[in-house]
C-alpha cells in the first residue's frame, strides 16, 4: 500500500492502544500523571486521523477493529500475523492497493528488513 | 523478566545532547529504531505526551507506548549533562530518561509489568541519590540490576 496510508493507518492502530492503556486498571495504578478528559483528547485526535485516510479504507479499518480488536496485521515468511494462516504466493508486499487477508480480512502490511 | 537483562550498553547513552523534551525523545528512540519506524514511535510517545507529562519527578522521566514499530519491548535509557524542561509533575527538569517501547500485543502483559518496575527502580534511583552516579553504561546496567535485585529481596 502507498507509504502514507500505511503510516496513517499504524499511527491510528498505535493511538487506539493508547487510548486503551489509558483505561486500563493496572496502567492507571502506576501512576503516572493524566490530564483530565485525556481519553476524549485522543478519541478526537484519532477520529481527526481517521479522515485522512480514504473513506473505504476508514471504514474497513472500524469494522475489523470492532471485530478484532487489532484491524492491521503484519505479513512474516508469508504468514498473515493477524490469524497465523499462509498467505497466497501472488500476494505482495510492493503492490500499491490495500491488501487484505483472504482468511480474516485484515490490512496486511510487510514489515521493512533493517 | 529482568530489567537489565533487557538492556544492552548500546541502549544506554549517558552523553545525551542536551535539547528541548522532543528532540531527547526523539534521540533515544533513534537508538532503537531508525526511518518511519522511528518516525510512527516518536509521534505515538508525543501523543502521549501530550495526556500528561512522563517526567515523574525528581529529575527522571519514562515516556513510553506501545507501537506496531516494534516486535519486542524495546528499552533505551539517556542522561543529559544540563537538565532539560519536561513539563515534570514537580515542574523539576529532567536528566535520566527510561524510554520504553513495547509491541501491540505482548505476552503476559510484560510492558505494564517492566513500566511499574522502572517506575520503582527510578524512585530508588531519586532517593538515594544516583542520577549521576554511573560513568559508563555498563555501570549504568550494573547499578540498574544491583537496585532491582534489593528490590526484589525486599518483597
Amino acid at each position: 500500500m502507498p507509504d502514507v496510508i500505511e503510516m496513517h493507518l499504524k499511527l491510528l492502530f498505535d493511538l487506539d492502544n493508547l487510548i486503551s492503556d489509558m483505561e486500563e486498571p493496572s496502567y492507571k495504578k502506576i501512576g503516572f500523571q493524566i490530564e483530565e478528559e485525556a481519553s476524549l483528547v485522543l478519541i478526537r485526535k484519532r477520529n481527526d486521523l481517521l479522515k485522512k485516510l480514504p473513506q473505504e479504507i476508514a471504514q474497513a479499518y472500524e469494522i475489523l477493529k470492532k471485530r478484532y480488536r487489532q484491524a492491521i496485521a503484519p505479513v512474516d515468511s508469508e504468514f498473515c500475523l493477524g490469524c497465523f494462516q499462509k498467505l497466497p504466493t501472488q500476494l505482495s508486499a510492493r503492490s500499491q492497493e490495500i491488501v487484505t487477508c483472504p482468511n480474516c480480512g485484515r490490512i496486511l502490511y510487510w514489515r521493512k528488513k533493517e | 523478566m529482568n530489567l537489565a537483562s533487557l538492556l544492552s550498553k548500546d541502549r544506554v547513552n549517558l552523553s545525551l545532547k542536551p535539547g528541548k523534551k522532543d528532540d531527547i525523545i526523539k534521540d533515544l528512540v533513534y537508538i532503537i529504531k531508525k526511518g518511519n519506524d522511528a518516525e510512527l514511535i516518536v509521534s505515538t510517545l508525543l501523543k502521549r505526551e501530550e495526556l500528561g507529562s512522563t517526567g515523574i519527578g525528581k529529575g527522571i522521566a519514562i515516556p513510553h507506548c506501545r507501537s506496531l514499530a516494534v516486535e519486542k519491548l524495546e528499552i533505551a535509557v539517556g542522561r543529559t549533562g544540563k537538565p532539560v524542561n519536561f513539563n515534570s509533575i514537580d515542574k523539576k527538569p529532567v536528566s535520566l530518561v527510561f524510554l520504553i517501547i513495547a509491541p501491540p500485543q505482548d505476552p503476559g502483559n510484560q510492558y505494564l509489568i517492566t513500566l511499574g518496575k522502572i517506575v520503582q527502580i527510578a524512585k530508588e534511583i531519586t532517593k538515594k541519590n544516583l542520577i549521576q552516579k554511573a560513568e559508563t553504561p555498563e555501570e549504568f546496567i550494573t547499578l540498574i540490576n544491583d537496585i532491582e535485585k534489593n528490590l526484589t529481596k525486599r518483597k
